[in-house]
């Protein structure tokens, strides 16, 4: 987060929802980076991004009066950023055709002979194609999952807050947790037998 | 790789449980006969690990934020304390 007052996220809160301009900009300056790079990743193009994060903030400025305290503001925040988001995904034809998504087979992992990991060579991240690859994977995602593995994994959110931001049990956010790792696991081990990444 | 001992008792503080519960033995007991589900784990940390340093959440396109000011209609209050430092 970009903080750069003394004023806690609380004391914000209060002055922006009396109208102190300076409280809401400091709210926005806080929250417009995971915003955006959250649109992004929902959405997986710069303008829908772009579109998110405006409405998000413009009914954030309009409704703030109406933020009860009964869960964070940023959970407020993300479950209306979210709900733009995913009405924006669903005006649109799916990119992707139908995925399989199973948990993972137990026996068959134990049985198995894998081979280890070795850990990651993180500068292969910053090459173009690398990320482009990752960036593909986690777009194959149904929908359903790709939003809990985003706001759980990517943007830290906790199992009860993201429940509340997709209105699921805290149950369901973890099994579609965990076939969203699963899934994303499969597929990069594919990725990288194939083209020999690590 | 972290061994198995580690893995174990790192899958029971995500669970949330006592490491001498009866899952936590149970999960020890499972990954001592098989030692592929620990390296099963591993892999999927990694994944989780590897997706988050390629999102990098600190940035956010300048243009991006002047029309998201414009469009609520108050000041960037960081352009403000700039200028005043300035």
């Amino acid at each position: 987060m970009e903080t750069k007052t003394q004023l806690t996220e609380e004391e914000l809160v209060a002055r922006a929802q009396k109208g102190d301009h300076q409280a809401l900009s400091q709210l926005v300056i806080d929250y417009r980076s995971r915003i955006y790079h959250l649109g992004l990743r929902l959405t997986g193009n710069e303008q829908d991004a772009e579109d998110m994060l405006q409405e998000a903030f413009l009914i954030m400025v309009k409704k703030i009066h109406q933020f009860k305290g009964n869960s964070s503001f940023y959970t407020w925040l993300y479950r209306i950023a979210v709900n733009i988001g995913l009405r924006k995904l669903k005006s649109k034809p799916l990119k992707y055709q139908h995925v399989s998504i199973d948990d993972p087979d137990i026996e068959y992992i134990s049985s198995i002979e894998t081979a280890e990991w070795p850990t990651f060579d993180f500068n292969q991240v910053s090459q173009k194609h690398f990320r482009k690859k990752l960036d593909q994977l986690i777009e194959k995602l149904p929908e359903i999952y790709r939003t809990v593995f985003i706001l759980r994994d990517l943007h830290e959110l906790s199992t009860e807050d993201t429940s509340k931001i997709l209105q699921i049990t805290p149950s369901n956010t973890k099994i579609r947790l965990m076939r969203a790792r699963n899934f994303l696991k499969e597929e990069l081990e594919k990725l990288v037998d194939k083209e020999g990444l690590i | 790789m972290k061994n198995n001992s580690e893995l174990h008792k790192q899958i029971c503080e995500y669970l949330g449980c006592d490491l001498n519960s009866e899952p936590c033995k149970q999960i020890q007991d499972h990954m001592a006969k098989y030692p592929n589900c620990g390296v099963y784990v591993d892999k999927v940390k990694k994944t989780v690990n590897l997706y988050k340093t390629i999102d990098n959440c600190d940035d956010i396109p300048e243009n991006v934020c002047t029309k998201l000011f414009t469009s609520l209609n108050i000041d960037d209050v960081s352009k403000s304390d700039k200028e005043s430092a300035g």
